[in-house]
């Protein structure tokens, strides 16, 4: 009983940090995410792995794997029909996000 | 009884015949890297364990065991539970902080059609076929995604002249994803099995290169190939070679019509190697009512990035029958003169072959069958194709012919504001 009780406690200050983690990585993103917009506006080098490139690789490695590329639609329809085949095709989380930046680009 | 002698920096109780567990493992602690890398102390400790367990001389041993046993057992529990939460919130902190902005999602609708002619026998078919999705996402973790089909098998019935035929209609999957983090997306719902890679990857029409399911399909996913339950499963890196994919099902047996699915429990895993673009993986399921009969099966893909050539192969094995079919696809795009038109051109063959088993059944089949296929496929464009295939079918029933000329199409609408603010 006083371990499952241990267990709940360290079950919620982990969820709270979590939380606390989730909130604080937020911001982070979104600065980055800034740079990220700023950098790949202005031209200027940008983070390597998110380019055209690796994002097409990802794309035949997996996608390429059971269909033809598809043409390109709007960013958003991408951006749910990546999630859709994360899902089905049980894509890693980093490929999911690095096809969609290659199919929005 | 198994026993073992003492090993460095293991303390024995004797005052009570007894082995320390705690002292063991705090003595190991201290007994230096090497000793706590060594991982035989953990073998050593469930071999105690088992031992006092099993002693029938003192009955207070054998349940003070039990107790650490259970204690032990509870932290590893509450270790385990603390690592999950951990692993996603250090996963999560990793993407978010070097992720550009992402696109938010939208709801979509989307449809797979097709026009299928098959000849089986000599005897026409038209195999009308629109196969509806809709796709909505709520918020960052959350998604419902359905799709049904409605086809229908019109034929010419004796002493007619016409086509006839009724339509069929199917609740494919009607589902509710919620992903929890980088390593589990957790469904639950109306889903398709996933056993092997035909049913959940490469059913759809605008998809298939060859417009015949496979003889084995029915083997391990049912006569809906869909479960009703719930499934946990989700795809990551092991390393930077591997990936690895995991799905673990439970379906409750459902007699709605449309709606139709097996009580059941299973699972799959693959590995992926991104380098050679190869996935070897295994399927398995155990049957929860009727004869509880095992199924289990093998899949491998192969997609070589000097040649454009999909290989795709799968064998399943059920008490009802057991079988395999190898599909290579080839793309004429190496081709330099006239690429325009070559470069639209796919090259496709199956061979495959069923052999019944212990519970034969009429689905999928009742002998043991061997078809092969040959197919040629024109992209008109990505989302619209022309199909066309001959294969010749040889079982005890009957030897025949199979050809098929076809259209399918694919349309993705969005359901609000597809673009980027």
């Amino acid at each position: 009983m006083r371990t499952l009780m241990i267990a709940a406690a360290i079950c919620t200050m982990s969820l709270g940090v979590a939380q606390a983690a989730r909130a604080q990585g937020r911001s982070k993103s979104t600065s980055v995410s800034a740079r990220a917009v700023t950098s790949a506006g202005s031209g200027t080098a940008q983070n390597q792995e998110f380019s055209l490139a690796e994002g097409e690789k990802r794309f035949r490695q997996n996608c390429g794997r059971c269909h033809v590329a598809p043409d390109k639609y709007p960013p958003r329809v991408m951006a749910t029909v990546l999630r859709h085949m994360r899902v089905r095709a049980t894509i890693t989380d980093r490929d999911a996000k690095l096809i969609l930046w290659y199919m929005t680009q | 009884m198994i026993s073992s002698a003492p090993v460095v920096g293991e303390s024995v109780d004797l005052a009570n015949g007894t082995r320390d567990y705690h002292k063991v493992y705090v003595a190991r602690q201290h007994a230096g890297p090497r000793a706590r890398g060594d991982v035989r102390w953990l073998a050593l400790l469930g071999k105690q364990m088992i031992c006092h367990i099993d002693a029938t001389a003192s009955p207070r041993l054998a349940r003070s065991a039990l107790t650490r046993a259970i204690a032990v057992a509870s932290k590893c529990l509450a270790g385990s539970v603390l690592l999950l939460l951990a692993l996603p919130l250090w996963a999560n902190a990793q993407s978010q902080q070097d992720s550009p902005t992402l696109p938010k999602p939208v709801p979509v609708f989307s449809a797979g059609m097709g026009f299928i002619t098959p000849f089986e026998g000599g005897q026409p078919h038209l195999d009308p076929l629109i196969s509806p999705v809709f796709l909505v996402p709520l918020g960052e973790h959350w998604l419902i995604e359905s799709r049904d089909t409605f086809e229908s098998d019109l034929s010419t019935p004796p002493g007619s002249n016409s086509f006839h035929g009724t339509v069929e209609k199917e609740v494919d999957y009607l589902q509710l994803d919620y992903i929890a983090n980088p390593y589990l997306t957790v469904t639950v719902g109306r889903y398709l099995t996933p056993f092997g890679i035909y049913n959940e990857r490469l059913y759809p029409i605008w998809i298939r290169d060859l417009q015949s399911d496979p003889l084995i399909l029915p083997l391990g996913t049912g006569p809906s190939g869909a479960g009703t339950g719930a499934m946990a499963r989700g795809g990551f890196s092991i390393s930077p070679r591997v990936n690895l994919n995991y799905a673990a099902y439970f379906s409750v047996l459902s007699t709605i019509s449309r709606l139709d699915s097996d009580r059941l429990a299973g699972g799959r895993v693959g590995f992926f190697f991104p380098g050679p673009r190869v996935e070897i993986g295994t399927s398995f399921q155990h049957l929860l009512q009727d004869d509880h009969s095992n199924a289990f099966g093998f899949h491998f893909e192969w997609q070589p990035s000097v040649v454009p050539l999909d290989l795709r192969s799968e064998y399943a094995r059920s008490s009802q029958g057991s079988g395999y079919w190898i599909e290579p696809a080839y793309r004429l795009s190496q081709i330099t003169k006239g690429q325009d038109f070559f470069s639209r051109v796919q090259l496709v063959g199956r061979m495959q072959q069923y052999f019944v088993g212990k519970a034969p059944a009429e689905d999928p089949l009742p002998v043991d069958t061997k078809q092969f296929e040959l197919g040629v496929n024109y992209y008109f464009r990505s989302d619209l194709r022309g199909v066309s295939s001959y294969g010749r079918q040889f079982s005890a029933q009957g030897n025949e012919n199979v050809w098929t000329v076809g259209v399918t199409y694919r349309f993705v609408l969005p359901l609000g504001n597809g673009e980027m603010n």
